[in-house]
């Protein structure tokens, strides 16, 4: 009898033990824990935890600050001061202040670290260090979106002192500010974190956090399934209808910041006539491919840009018309059948080549005979990239993830003429008219005369159709029933900070 | 012997030499810009001069080469283009786990294919034999993939036995080692039979028989010495084979080793991973064979190499 209760005890005992951790399986260990450089969402998402920006993007788009207290712009917007939080220490005693801020941020930008986001800070001229706890940032030229970057995971502010204490080794020893410390990284098998005790905003409700690298989607949810891990990311499709059976699962669906489209080379034949990319978007069925080929999990696009985005507002909708389609093909002098090839990459997106092909069968019906034609990722990139003299792509699908959360970066290198290929205007769009609204958005400091000029700037683009506007992405994450309060994040970070065992 | 040994050391050498040539020129001829790819897909030209600059990858083809030669040379295999860990610690942190996995694996399939190949052979024709081959022909045909995910969904989620993935406890450990081992073992299970069969038909069986040696003696004393012979080589290939080809029940399994490595680099571009990794199979493969070879000539005193 009393053995009974001895094990029932330990029982008790290692599941209390059991809930002071949660464990998030994510599809790959990282790859770096030092913030400039973590460019993959397994990376950012733990790097999120340790190390903290000036500002936060709240998971309903608004930006807030976080590390700082205030701010003002000057000089016609060219002068950003920042006056930053006070008591508030790094996980190894170190203080946070202006000075931290200037060494991470001069980091940030070096020609040596090479970040990968380094352009998010292009703009910057220089740092001041006003006092102890204000910054100023001079920037080249105003550029209203700097405070959209500076709530992007890559310019969090991280101990200098560790830096240079660790030198290239700090990738593997993070130190922030941030709710969680970083504890130990097994690579390929699970990095742990601890709360931070003295942590200066409010505490986690859990003590410990485990995230480990489950290539496999079915492997993540039978993890879940059996309450081996708490969370698992990226759920595939097949799985879902068994999970939400489950009732010890709750499968949660949020909206990403990242649009899938198709471009067209917009200055060669046949796509040079905006009727004719007209007629394509009348010509694919968006509906029947979010319901059949995408199972529902999407968003159909009503712009360049999702929702949740600051600029955003539903600009339009080409509906479903497959004799209008016709008709503009007829106007544009395009004799059918009309042969084109439309590249496609495979397993990059959610049911990429899927999709792609369903789009193939919605084209032939009026008249349009597309041969896809797919790369490996690697490949694609390198085609997708060429300058226009050495293009030889007519229409593509890409994705395109607005990581600052920010029209400016979801509009600018994509439709500005300035950003042909090799940049990221690959659909090599022109339009004056545009180009002015953009840059006109970038300089004013006003939200309201920002989010007025990218309506204007997106019913233009919209209306020129140099894309098929697919869908933005939903990311379907399964979380188990006795974890409340767990955040996914429209940039693809999945946050532990406010999670509680019920 | 030793010679020989020594002999067949020197020659791997323009093998392995051969190998990193191919590598390097391999990776580097797939299409698809690596600084591209390491870059990340929303880089700038200034990002990519800079990551360009940084691995030499603007340098002429046969300078890059004759670089990466000499820094082997001095046992320097460079640093991992995405994480900037040098690949020498990379690999020494995922290696040892696929040499766990692939010895687990190995274990499986002699524990269980040996003796299922032996019962097979004492009873030719039953319905033992014929169920042994069965599951041999199964346990060849059945794709890992499948094979793995099974195991997962019947095993863990809902029987509850073992973990569902992950290195942790010998637990841990069993399901991958199976999976991995399905194949090995219906090879060593079918070839067993097979050998076991043909050395129990000789004349030298028959005289034991009629010496009136008990017929377990018959066959573990004398028999089987012989009919393992060639199963101890095939096992010993397959075990080479096991290192190099574990990535899929890595994957399924989220087990810590090298093929979730280089598969993750391949598809980065990462050069310096790929071409570490490939060079340590490489190697482990020409090692393995060389002790088999040895372990032969140890075995059979037959066979002579000088």
């Amino acid at each position: 009898m009393r053995k009974a209760f001895f094990a029932l005890g330990l029982a008790l005992l290692a599941t209390a033990w059991a809930q002071q951790r949660l464990v998030v399986a994510q599809g790959t260990d990282p790859i770096t824990l030092d913030a400039p450089l973590a460019q993959d969402s397994p990376s950012a998402t733990v790097v999120t935890h340790i190390s903290e920006t000036l500002f936060e993007l709240t998971p309903e788009g608004k930006i807030v600050p976080l590390l700082a207290e205030g701010h003002s712009f000057s000089d016609g917007g060219k002068t950003l001061t920042i006056r930053l939080k006070r008591g508030i220490t790094f996980h190894d005693g170190t203080p946070f202040n202006a000075e931290a801020v200037r060494f991470n941020l001069e980091r940030f930008v070096s020609r040596e670290l090479a970040s990968p986001f380094a352009f998010l800070l292009s703009e910057l001229d220089r740092v001041e260090v006003v006092d102890t706890h204000t910054v100023r940032l001079r920037l080249k030229n105003p550029f209203a979106p700097i405070l959209a970057h500076l709530t992007h995971s890559s310019t969090a502010i991280q101990s200098p002192t560790a830096i240079q204490r660790f030198g290239a080794q700090y990738r593997d020893n993070p130190v922030g500010t941030g709710p969680y410390r970083f504890q130990a990284w097994q690579k390929g098998q699970f990095v742990d974190l601890v709360r931070n005790e003295n942590y200066w905003g409010e505490k986690p409700p859990i003590p410990q956090v485990r995230f480990i690298p489950v290539p496999e989607g079915t492997t993540r949810v039978a993890l879940v399934e059996t309450g081996q891990a708490h969370v698992a990311v990226r759920i595939p499709p097949q799985d879902i209808a068994r999970l939400q059976a489950n009732r010890a699962v709750e499968v949660v669906r949020t909206p990403s910041l990242r649009t899938i489209y198709i471009y067209f080379n917009t200055q060669r034949p046949p796509f040079n006539d905006a009727r004719v990319r007209q007629a394509i978007n009348h010509a694919v069925n968006k509906e029947e491919i979010l319901q059949f080929v995408l199972g529902g999990i999407g968003r159909i696009s009503d712009a360049p840009i999702a929702p949740g985005i600051f600029g955003y507002a539903s600009i339009g909708k080409y509906e479903y018309n497959p004799q209008r389609a016709q008709e503009l093909l007829r106007q544009a002098g395009v004799s059918t059948p009309l042969r084109v090839t439309l590249h496609c990459p495979t397993g990059r997106y959610f049911q990429d080549i899927q999709v792609c092909e369903a789009i193939q069968g919605q084209l032939r019906r009026v008249g349009v005979e597309a041969t896809i034609q797919t790369l490996e990722w690697g490949a694609y990139l390198q085609e997708t990239q060429r300058p226009l003299r050495e293009n030889r792509i007519q229409m593509a699908m890409l994705g395109w993830g607005t990581v600052t959360g920010d029209a400016d970066y979801g509009l600018y290198p994509l439709f500005h003429s300035s950003q042909w290929a090799p940049g990221f205007n690959r659909a090599f769009y022109k339009n004056p008219e545009v180009d002015k609204l953009l840059a006109q958005a970038r300089i004013s400091t006003l939200p309201q005369g920002r989010q007025q000029l990218y309506r204007e700037a997106m019913a233009r683009i919209w209306r020129d159709a140099p894309w098929v506007f697919l869908h933005s992405e939903v990311q379907v994450t399964a979380v188990r029933q006795e974890v409340q309060g767990f955040i996914v994040h429209p940039t693809e970070r999945y946050l532990a900070y406010k999670a509680r065992f019920r | 012997m030793l010679t020989y040994a020594i002999r067949r050391l020197l020659i791997a050498i323009p093998t392995l030499f051969g190998v990193v040539l191919l590598v390097f020129l391999m990776v580097r001829l797939a299409p698809g810009d690596p600084a591209v790819l390491l870059a990340g897909e929303f880089a700038t030209p200034e990002t990519l001069r800079a990551i360009r600059e940084r691995y030499g990858l603007d340098r002429p083809l046969p300078e890059q080469f004759l670089l990466y030669l000499g820094a082997l040379l001095r046992g320097d295999l460079g640093e991992s283009a995405r994480s900037r860990r040098p690949v020498l610690e990379e690999l020494k942190t995922y290696f040892p786990n696929t040499v766990e996995l692939a010895v687990a694996a190995i274990l499986v399939a002699l524990l269980t294919g040996i003796p299922l190949g032996i019962l097979a052979a004492l009873r030719p024709g039953s319905g033992l034999d014929l169920g042994v081959m069965t599951l041999a022909l199964l346990g060849v045909s059945m794709p890992v993939f499948w094979f793995g995910l099974l195991a997962i969904l019947i095993f863990s989620v809902n029987l509850g036995w073992f973990p569902v993935a992950g290195k942790g406890t010998l637990a841990h450990l069993v399901l991958p080692a199976v999976t991995l081992g399905v194949n090995a073992t219906a090879l060593l299970a079918r070839m067993t039979r097979g050998t076991l069969l043909e050395v129990l038909s000789q004349d030298y069986i028959r005289t034991a028989r009629a010496k009136g040696l008990r017929e377990r003696v018959v066959v573990f004393k004398h028999a089987l010495r012989n009919a393992m012979i060639p199963v101890v080589t095939v096992a010993g290939l397959e075990f080479g084979s096991l290192l190099a080809g574990a990535v899929i029940t890595e994957t399924i399994f989220a087990w810590p080793g090298l093929g979730q490595l280089l598969v993750g680099s391949i598809l980065a571009r990462d050069y310096p991973v790929v071409q570490g990794a490939v060079l340590l199979v490489a190697t482990s493969f020409i090692l393995v064979n060389l002790l088999v070879d040895l372990l032969y000539a140890w075995i059979d005193p037959r066979v002579r190499y000088d």
